[in-house]
């Protein structure tokens, strides 16, 4: 298990850690390959976990009927489960099999769910505003962030 | 003399109806010709929220382009009549005219007819994808907010209470095919302009020729 020091004199750190995150993927492969979270998130992954409204949104101005639609979204929800390894099952984008994604800290204390490596790989997406009944995400890939926006899960 | 005469003027002028006949048969038969061809063509393609197309290929040309046609209907200007085995939907006008505008349709299965209202327009329609979508594809959002790159186009036209709608695409490469779940589609600049040219309560007939 990785841990860090302090957030702020991270960023040397990371990169070595990101490092050696991509060298035990390319050694080990992606199947076999423990799922290390390369630097703490200031999220847990427990706080995912749950029964969601998922909905989606582009225009700053559609934000709140957005979350209420979410809600309402709740007979066919989005179920995140924990994973074995202490992250939680969720899909990547247009992958229709869910797999098990860790939680990473970035810069400036972003936080990034994806894939075990560095934060704010193309698969990864950052998730802003974590509260007890609904978090955001978006993707970090251009083409997915253009394509899904800002999506909302919302606890049912 | 005068009898035989008469007879060859009758035939004649036989002949010509039955030419002119003809060619007034061949009118409407003139649009189905593209329709032949489009009933065998479905498209399987799964909407794609948030992909925003080429402005050139929202740029329709032949026949599916927007254009006036002649076009012969007992119905009243003013209504929309979708022919859905042609893949055109025709905005009624004056003087046996019409606008023609180029469609996408249901696939096999999800075709219908029927005579309602326009019940409701919208700008910028929300997208719900339908739950047998979701299960293909389960991290969709079940809700998008309507803007460039929805699905569901930049306009919509609801019909009457049904679950169909008259309404914009950001997939133009599905005009003229059949695709949908019975909605009818029109690339975006086309579903603007039908949008501006009927109020709410216009009549829409939806025929569907049967398959032999």
């Amino acid at each position: 298990m990785i841990r860090l020091i302090s957030a702020k004199k991270t960023a040397p750190s990371a990169a070595l850690l990101g490092c050696l995150a991509l060298l035990s993927a390319c050694v080990g492969g992606r199947e076999s390959t423990p799922v290390v979270a390369s630097v703490p998130a200031s999220i847990q992954a427990d706080a995912l976990v749950g029964t969601w409204g998922l909905a989606a949104y582009h225009r700053d101005s559609d934000r709140p009927r957005t979350e209420a639609e979410a809600k309402r979204q709740c007979n066919n929800p989005y179920v995140i489960k924990r994973g074995p390894n202490g992250g939680v099952i969720m899909h990547l984008a247009d992958v229709p099999e869910p797999q098990e994604l860790v939680l990473k800290g970035g810069p400036g204390g972003a936080n990034f769910l994806g894939p075990a490596g560095p934060p704010g790989l193309p698969e990864d997406r950052e998730v802003f505003s974590v509260s007890p009944n609904s978090f955001s995400v978006k993707w970090v890939s251009p083409e997915n962030s253009t394509r899904y926006g800002m999506m909302i899960y919302v606890r049912c | 003399m005068k009898g035989p005469k008469l007879t060859l003027h009758n035939s004649l002028l036989r002949y010509l109806i039955i030419l002119i006949s003809a060619c007034f048969l061949a009118l409407p038969a003139a649009a189905p010709t593209l329709a032949a061809g489009a009933a065998q063509d479905e498209m399987q393609i799964d909407d794609q929220p948030g992909y925003i197309p080429n402005p050139t290929d929202e740029h329709l040309e032949g026949p599916l382009e927007r254009q006036v046609v002649f076009f012969r209907t007992t119905e009243p200007p003013g209504t929309i009549v979708v022919h859905t085995n042609e893949r055109f939907l025709y905005l009624v006008q004056e003087n046996n005219r019409a606008m023609r505008y180029g469609i996408g349709v249901g696939r096999d299965g999800f075709q219908w007819a029927g005579q309602h209202k326009i019940s409701r327009k919208q700008e910028w329609p929300d997208w719900r994808p339908p739950p047998e979508m979701i299960e293909r594809q389960p991290y969709l959002p079940r809700f998008m907010a309507g803007g460039p790159g929805n699905p569901m186009g930049a306009r919509a036209l609801y019909i009457g209470s049904t679950i169909y709608r008259i309404h914009g695409t950001n997939q133009p490469q599905t005009i003229g095919h059949a695709v949908s779940s019975g909605c009818f589609r029109l690339v975006n600049d086309d579903i603007v302009d039908l949008f501006e040219r009927v109020p709410v309560g216009t009549r829409i007939v939806v025929k569907q020729a049967p398959s032999l």
